[in-house]
Order: structure tokens, then C-alpha cells, then sequence
């Protein structure tokens, strides 16, 4: 694309819009078929393949076939939406090569949509959902910087470098309340505003894209489905603090972020909206991507810093805080990816604007990557302030048939396991804290009553421990020292006094750690004890492990009255352990038994029974039903 | 000890062909010819060489292909590549699978014959040892190293990136390689060992053939990855960190890929796969062992046809 100027933008957006209305393009049906990791995991690629060659086969020269990145149901791709002329457009999910040649038929020749393999857009998960961040979610293809600009594109990098000083950037900001998706929360305005006062012959404006937590893929699917609004808010952010120079770090785990960043910063690169004298406005800047190396503790900004210096990630004692002192000793700031998208949409439509949606003290919508044990897995965006409630049980679709929900775990190993009493709570940052958890960067585990709240805890505390950089004594040793009681604890050498040792030691490791990691890590000890003590009791005191997850600590046994001897538990158990003849009760000899569990879940009956450790010395004979 | 060694050169140009082979005989050397990977290949299956000279660009089985299925099959044949583009990036892919040099086209027969001397030298100082020393590293590979070295040696903050290519070339980091990087970015081997003992992405030790991560984040803990991963390990005979006898595959894990709308997930050198069970994941590792290779490259020509 050749150099661009203010008025090129305009009309590339006009021309694409006519391009891309069917009608004028000449087009009767596009397809869009949605390739972000997941999508390509699942098979996007061959069904893109099969839909090509339907379409030459067919002759079909009036359909355009695009691709954008994830559509937000992850669980239920590879995902194509087909529009055509003068209907609405249609979500197809859960595709293969014999569905989409059958749409093919059907819809795009037939003109009759498939419905058994279409997504109502009413559904909940959709109707709940507020989309700004993922506004082109799907929608653009990420890496056709045409499409980015037809949908308003460079527009607030437009009126940020040519109508508004830098101190308007701030204000607008500020008065936004926008405040940092990275996890902590703290307003976006402020630290600009912090970076803006410092005088300096360098300062450097950094993303952080290292999303480390386990069980988020937030900025993933942004960077892979919209990378220019990244790269708009990094320039606009850039402009507010006087930064000539920026990074962005991307952890190495998500290459196709990478790869789409550099192909659109490479077309911001050739288009002027990147490098001297951006759009003729006299401005400057310059960003280069970082890949980061696999460590957890370099999403904290001090340890970010060094390792773009090409040293060990380990954090530095605030203050200087970066806003004085970062990257290179030089005035930084460091905003999250998710915090960056926000900010086009600020600057264009204004604070009022943006507070139109979410509380007073956390304005705005906040992006959750919803997994576990619920039906709708995926990328959701809701108003802040929305119940809990409401994003699991609506836009979730609740619990897998006949299961029963038992706590969500959010913010990563940094949060907390909120129980069912908890799920009222409205989604903001002060109730979320007030609970034990935090927003985090907002990954939302939904468990259910197959998952063990002990191990969950040790599960977290094995990460923790691990990722430690050990920089500060007592998160290194500390987080082993609760790693290793909770060990014990589901290994059946829990004792009594350990409830107390682990609650003083995680206030001690909260209270003397440098930085987010330590001051946050014996939060899932915390929370699990707080919401499920009685869990911890009965693997102490019962040694009996209530979800069969922990395998020392549990029994599986067949109820005789339940067990109608269809024999499927036999034929799935791996130790063949289980005997009996057809049609009548099975048994489980225990000797041979492993705990793995398989059992339990093939049973359709409900007549595999979990009891304690203790109750297979005694009770191998005889029926279960007898005991209760 | 030129008339030892066995050569064969593939090449889809016929002229390309019949002059590597003139040049060739006149130095004292046997050499065979085939005019493409899959008929390489089918030779190959009948006779060992020790020797191939390929073109990267050939239609049906390209050079990567060919090399490929040469590095698994008969991983002792050292390996020359001819082509146009030295800077491409299949000359790197073709680097990182372990050729011991290229030469660039269009040639004249001393340059050939000079390739071909250092190539026989490299490998006949060969020692079959598991643990590689610098000198046994491919000169090519070497090269590629230091050319990178030389890129971000006045760029400040570039010792991860460095480091990280020199995995992508070498495959791993050992002291040796580490000592280079050293002294090319002309900071203390020290610094250099801190670095890559402190983030997870670098080795120290040569990773199989195909690398197997397990992804254990929070999604796919809830969804049960850790019977997945035990059976993995109990399937390859490995722990994690481990590498099989046979050197085809290890075994890592990873903190999250962030694709949990597929727990559980894991990744095999590129691709994802999701959604896994024990069945599963068994099921996509077999289909990695090198019987399965051969179908792989028929099925591309296949696809090709």
C-alpha cells in the first residue's frame, strides 16, 4: 500500500464499503470462514479447502470467500458465517467437509439456510454480550488493513495526531475511566498522565501481550483477530506520553499472533501509519515486536522491562515506578492489550460515550475467555457490572448435562475460587477483590463437581511454585512450603495443623513478596479454604477425597441396586478391575483397581459410588447400599 | 578415499544432472542420479549412499521433503543442497534439518567439487557420539549462527532473540553453542547460561525429532489433561523433559496455549490438536512414526497430482 494520506483513509474506506456491500461488488454470497487458532486446530483449513473446490467445481464465480479470526464460540468451531444478498447472515458451527458441501448446496445455491447446523443469534451467548474490544471480531480479515480501515479504522489515530494535544489524549482517558485489563486495574489516564509529566530524551510506549495466566486467551484472539486496533491504540497512547519508540511482547506460545502483528505492522509500516512524520503530522514513532521465552513472571511490567533488556525477567523494587524509570532507565508505560483496543473507541465517541456502559468505579466492558465445565465455551464480552451469574449460566449455557456446578475460578493463579453462594456478585473490580478473587486478566474456569478444590489449590500452587523467579525468599520457599502441605493433604498425610499453617503462611508470602506474582499467589490457598473448608476436613480427618479426584484418598464402589450389569464400566475400565456378569450388579475388585476414574464416568446409572480411602480395607464385599 | 564414497544427486533439470555427475566421475567418486525426491527416495530404500546432493525446487517430492524423510530413514547420509536462493527460506528450513552445506547456483565445477571435498571431510571427522561438540555441528549451520550473530550484535537487548533462533538452527542450546553466542554478542558465557537456564522456551538438550507439549492450564486441568499426559508418557516410555530411545520424539509441557475452548490440548512441532483422550492422543502420536512418514509423502503427491 503506498504511503497514505488523511484523506486516503476516507475514501478507502468508502471504496471497501461499495466493495464489500454484495450488491455493487457484484457478489450474490460471501463466506467467511473463521481461522483463528482454535478454529485452525479443529479443522478450519480443510473446510475453507472443501468449500474452494465446491466452489470451482460449481462454476460459483459469484461468491467471495474470506477469512477473519475467531468468532468468539470456541468450543463449537470450525465456524463459517455465509451471507447473501438481502438476508441476514447465518453462523454455521461445529463443521466438517460433508456439512459445509451440504451448505454449499443448500444455502449458498439453494438459498435455503441449514438450520440444523446454524447458530441462532439470539442466543444467549450472544444477546448478553456487549462487543467494543471484539467489534471486529470475525468480522474483518486481520490481515487486510482495508478491512480495519472500512470499519472506522485509523480514524482516532486521525483525530488524535492532528486535532487533540496530548493533554486532551489524557483527558479523554481519564475521564473515560478506563482502567488496566492487565489484572490490577489501575486507570489508564493516570499513568499516561504520569509518563506525559517526565521530562526525557526517550521514552518508550510497550503492550503487554505476554498473557501468561493459564486458562486465558483474551488478548490471543485479539491479536489474531483485530491486530490494527492494537497497533491504533499503541500510536495514540504513544503520542499521549511523547514516546518515539515501542514493543510490543508477545509471548512465544502464540505464533499466529505474531505473525498477524507483523504482517500488520509491516502494512502500517508502508502505509505511513508507522515510522516519521506519521500521516504528515510531524509525529514519529516506531514499534517492534518482542517474543517472549516462556516465563510467567515477565507479564509484571518491571520484569518485562529487564527482558527486553535481554536479562533474566526477575522485578524490580518499586518505586521509581516505570512511569520515571522503566525500559532502559527511560520514562515507560506498559498497557495491556485488551486496555489498548479500548482506547480507538474512547477517543472516537468520548468519555460520556464510554461510560455509557459498566459501573462508575469500572466503566466500560471487560473481555472474559469463559472455559471448563460449561456448555458454551468462548470469548465473551459483557458490560462491567453484569452478574456473575448471568455470564454462566446465560452466555454459558450452564453445566454439562447432569452436572452439577461447584465453584468458578477467576484471575488465574493469581485469583480465587468463588463457590455458588458467590455467583450474584456483579462483575466490577472492588466486588470481585471484596470476594477473595480478582478481575485478573480475566480468565473465567467454570468447575464442576468432578474437580477436587484441594487439588485445584495445589494445581495452582504447582504453577506458582514453579514460575517463581525466586527473587524474594519467601515466595520461593514459600510457595514450595504450601505446595508441599497441599501435597500431603491429597495424599493422605494431611494433619490437622495444616489449615492453620497454610492460611498464616500465605499471609506472610503476601505481605513480603516484591511483586504481583508473590502477592498474589496463596490466593487460590485462601479461597478454597475460606469457601470449601469442608472439603479440606474430609481430606484431612475422612481422608476421603469427596470427587475421586485425588487418588489415595478414595474408594470407587458399584451400588448393588443401582447397577443394572449393561457391562459398559467393565468394558471401559482400563485395569479391568470390574466383573460381572450381564445383567446383573458388577463388582469392583480393589486390589486391581487404579482410581482412575473411567468408570465413574461412563456409568449412566449413577451407581458408582466415590467413598473414603479407609473404606476399601473394610468394605470391599459388600454392597454400598447397605453402609449408608 | 574419493572412490569410497557413494553419491547420489537429485534434480528435477536434467542438464543440471548429467554435469554434477560428469564433474563428479572425473573427480574418482561414484555417483548415481535420480531426476526427483520420490525416486530418491525409492533408490534409497534399496541402498544406503553416502552422499546426497538435492535441488530444493522439484515438483511432486520437493527438497525439504526428501530431506526430511533422508534425516528419519537414513539419518547417517549427510546432505548438500544446490540452489538459486541461498537467502531463502526453505535453504533455512532445509539448515535447520541438518545439511552440511548448499551450493548456490548457477556453479562452476570447482565450486561443486569444492562443496563436495569439504563435505566429505566433515564427514569422515564425524564421531556417531549423542553429544555434539562445536566442531561436529554442520558448517552451514554455524554459519547461519554467526550470520545471525552478526545482525543483532549492535542492537542492544538482542541476546533472547538470538538465542532463540540459535534453537530454531541448531534445535537446542549446548555449552558449546552457548560459548559462541558469547563471544559474538561479546558478553560473558555466564550471562548467556543465566539466560537460558532462567526462561522455559530453551534447552540445554537435543530435542527428538518431533516434539510433543502437553498443555496443563487451567482449562485443561478441569477437563482431566493429567490422565492424557500419563498415558502419553506410559505410550513413549518417557518423562517429561524426556527424550525416546529412538530419539524421535520428547516429551514437554507447556503452562498454556491458550486454546482452551479444545481442552484438553496438546501441540506437535506446529500443530494443535484438541479435544484429546487417551484414544486420541495415542492415535496422533502413532501417526507420527516413520511408517506413517512414507504415507505422508505419498499422500502429498497425491495432493500434488
Amino acid at each position: 500500500m503506498p504511503r497514505l494520506k488523511i484523506e486516503d483513509l476516507q475514501k478507502i474506506k468508502e471504496r471497501h464499503w461499495s466493495e464489500y456491500s454484495l450488491r455493487e461488488g457484484g457478489y450474490r454470497a460471501k463466506v467467511t470462514v473463521h481461522m483463528g487458532t482454535c478454529g485452525i486446530a479443529a479443522g478450519a483449513g480443510n473446510v475453507m479447502t472443501d468449500l474452494l473446490a465446491e466452489i470451482a467445481n460449481a462454476g460459483a464465480e459469484d461468491v467471495i470467500v474470506t477469512t477473519s479470526g475467531c468468532a468468539g464460540l470456541c468450543a463449537r468451531e470450525p465456524m463459517a458465517t455465509v451471507e447473501i444478498i438481502g438476508h441476514p447472515p447465518v453462523k454455521y458451527c461445529d463443521l466438517n467437509s460433508e456439512k459445509i458441501k451440504e451448505i454449499f448446496k443448500g444455502h449458498i445455491i439453494g438459498r435455503n439456510p441449514a438450520e440444523e447446523y446454524a447458530l441462532s443469534e439470539d442466543m444467549p451467548f450472544f444477546k448478553y454480550q456487549v462487543l467494543r474490544v471484539l467489534r471486529n471480531k470475525g468480522m474483518i480479515d486481520p490481515e487486510r488493513m482495508e478491512e480495519y480501515i472500512a470499519r472506522d479504522g485509523y480514524q482516532a489515530v486521525v483525530k488524535a495526531l492532528t486535532e487533540l494535544t496530548h493533554e486532551e489524549i489524557i483527558k479523554v482517558v481519564k475521564d473515560s475511566g478506563l482502567r488496566g485489563r492487565g489484572g490490577a486495574g489501575f486507570p489508564t489516564g493516570l499513568k499516561w498522565e504520569f509518563a506525559s509529566k517526565v521530562q526525557s530524551d526517550m521514552k518508550y510506549m510497550l503492550c503487554n501481550g505476554d498473557e501468561g495466566d493459564p486458562g486465558a486467551f483474551m488478548d490471543r484472539s485479539v491479536m489474531e483477530a483485530d491486530p490494527h486496533a492494537v497497533i491504533e491504540g499503541i500510536i495514540i497512547g504513544a503520542k499521549a506520553i511523547g514516546a518515539h519508540q515501542g514493543y510490543i511482547y508477545v509471548r512465544a506460545e502464540y505464533p499466529l499472533a505474531v505473525k498477524r502483528l507483523q504482517i500488520a505492522m509491516d502494512q502500517c509500516y508502508d502505509a505511513g501509519l508507522l515510522g516519521k512524520n506519521i500521516l504528515d503530522s510531524g509525529f514519529d514513532f516506531d514499534l517492534e515486536i518482542y517474543q517472549g521465552a516462556g516465563a510467567f513472571v515477565c507479564g509484571e511490567e518491571t520484569a518485562l522491562m529487564r527482558s527486553i533488556e535481554g536479562k533474566r525477567g526477575m522485578p524490580r523494587p518499586r518505586p521509581p515506578f516505570p512511569a520515571q524509570k522503566g525500559l532502559w532507565d527511560k520514562p515507560s508505560v506498559l498497557n495491556n492489550v485488551e486496555t489498548l483496543a479500548q482506547v480507538p473507541l474512547i477517543i472516537l465517541n468520548g468519555a460520556d460515550w464510554y461510560r455509557g456502559l459498566g459501573t462508575e468505579k469500572s466503566p466500560g466492558t471487560k473481555v472474559f475467555a469463559l472455559t471448563g465445565a460449561i456448555n458454551n465455551i468462548g470469548l465473551i464480552e459483557v458490560p462491567m457490572g453484569i452478574p456473575l451469574k448471568t455470564i454462566i449460566q446465560d452466555i454459558g449455557g450452564g453445566m454439562k448435562k447432569g452436572r452439577r456446578f461447584k465453584a468458578v475460578q477467576m484471575g488465574g493463579p493469581s485469583g480465587g475460587c468463588l463457590p455458588e453462594n458467590l455467583i450474584d456478585i456483579p462483575v466490577t473490580y472492588e466486588d470481585i477483590v471484596k470476594s477473595g478473587a480478582i478481575m485478573g486478566s480475566g480468565g473465567m474456569v467454570v468447575m464442576d463437581d468432578n474437580n477436587c478444590m484441594v487439588n485445584t489449590a495445589k494445581f495452582f500452587l504447582d504453577f506458582t511454585a514453579d514460575e517463581s523467579c525466586g527473587k524474594c525468599t519467601p515466595c520461593r520457599v514459600g510457595t514450595k512450603i504450601l505446595l508441599d502441605i497441599l501435597t500431603d493433604i491429597t495424599e493422605g498425610r494431611g494433619k490437622e495443623s495444616d489449615l492453620e499453617t497454610l492460611e498464616d503462611l500465605s499471609r506472610d508470602i503476601i505481605s513480603s513478596s516484591l511483586c504481583g506474582l508473590g502477592q498474589t499467589a496463596p490466593n487460590p490457598v485462601l479461597t478454597t479454604i475460606k469457601y470449601f473448608r469442608d472439603e479440606f476436613h474430609a481430606h484431612i480427618k475422612e481422608k476421603w477425597c469427596v470427587s475421586g479426584v485425588c487418588r489415595d484418598l478414595c474408594t470407587f464402589l458399584i451400588d448393588e441396586e443401582l447397577c443394572n450389569g449393561c457391562g459398559a464400566c467393565m468394558r471401559a475400565c482400563p485395569a479391568k478391575a470390574i466383573i460381572g456378569e450381564k445383567k446383573k450388579p458388577h463388582r469392583i475388585i480393589q486390589d486391581l483397581c487404579v482410581q482412575c476414574r473411567t468408570c465413574y464416568e461412563t456409568c449412566r446409572f449413577n451407581s458408582i459410588k466415590i467413598l473414603s480411602a479407609k473404606a476399601r480395607e473394610t468394605k470391599q464385599a459388600e454392597p454400598v447400599s447397605a453402609e449408608r | 578415499m574419493s572412490d569410497n564414497l557413494n553419491i547420489l544427486v537429485v534434480d528435477d533439470e536434467p542438464v543440471v544432472l548429467r554435469s554434477c555427475e560428469r564433474i563428479l566421475r572425473d573427480e574418482g567418486y561414484k555417483v548415481e542420479s535420480a531426476p526427483g525426491g520420490r525416486e530418491a527416495i525409492i533408490k534409497m530404500e534399496q541402498r544406503a549412499f553416502d552422499l546426497v546432493i538435492t535441488d530444493l525446487k522439484m515438483p511432486e517430492v520437493d527438497g525439504i521433503t526428501l530431506i526430511r524423510w533422508i534425516r528419519k530413514a537414513r539419518p547417517d547420509t549427510g546432505i548438500v543442497v544446490i540452489t538459486g536462493y541461498p537467502s531463502q527460506e526453505t535453504v533455512r528450513d532445509a539448515i535447520e534439518l541438518g545439511i552440511i552445506d548448499y551450493v548456490p547456483k548457477p556453479f562452476t565445477p570447482s565450486v561443486l567439487t569444492d562443496v563436495i571435498k569439504r563435505a566429505e571431510d566433515w564427514l569422515g571427522s564425524r564421531i556417531p557420539a549423542k553429544e555434539k561438540l562445536e566442531e561436529e555441528f554442520p558448517p552451514s549451520m554455524l554459519a547461519e549462527l554467526d550470520r545471525v550473530i552478526n545482525k543483532y550484535k549492535n542492537k542492544p537487548g538482542s541476546t533472547i532473540p538470538v538465542l532463540q533462533r540459535a534453537q530454531e538452527i541448531v534445535g537446542y542450546l549446548p555449552p558449546m553453542i552457548q560459548k559462541r553466542i558469547a563471544r559474538g554478542l561479546n558478553i560473558p558465557s555466564a550471562e548467556i547460561h543465566s539466560i537460558v537456564s532462567f526462561y522455559s522456551l530453551f534447552t540445554m538438550k537435543p530435542r527428538g525429532d518431533h516434539t510433543v507439549r502437553v498443555c496443563l492450564g487451567t482449562a485443561c486441568y478441569v477437563k482431566g489433561v493429567e490422565t492424557v499426559l500419563n498415558k502419553i508418557k506410559e505410550l513413549l516410555k518417557i518423562d517429561v523433559g524426556g527424550i525416546t530411545e529412538n530419539g524421535k520424539f520428547s516429551l514437554e509441557t507447556v503452562r498454556c496455549l491458550g486454546t482452551c475452548g479444545l481442552a484438553p490440548v496438546m501441540v506437535i512441532d506446529n500443530e494443535t490438536h484438541g479435544a484429546l483422550n487417551q484414544k486420541k492422543a495415542v492415535d496422533i502420536i502413532n501417526r507420527y512414526t516413520s511408517a506413517d512418514i512414507k504415507e505422508k509423502t505419498s499422500e502429498n503427491h497425491e495432493g500434488e497430482e
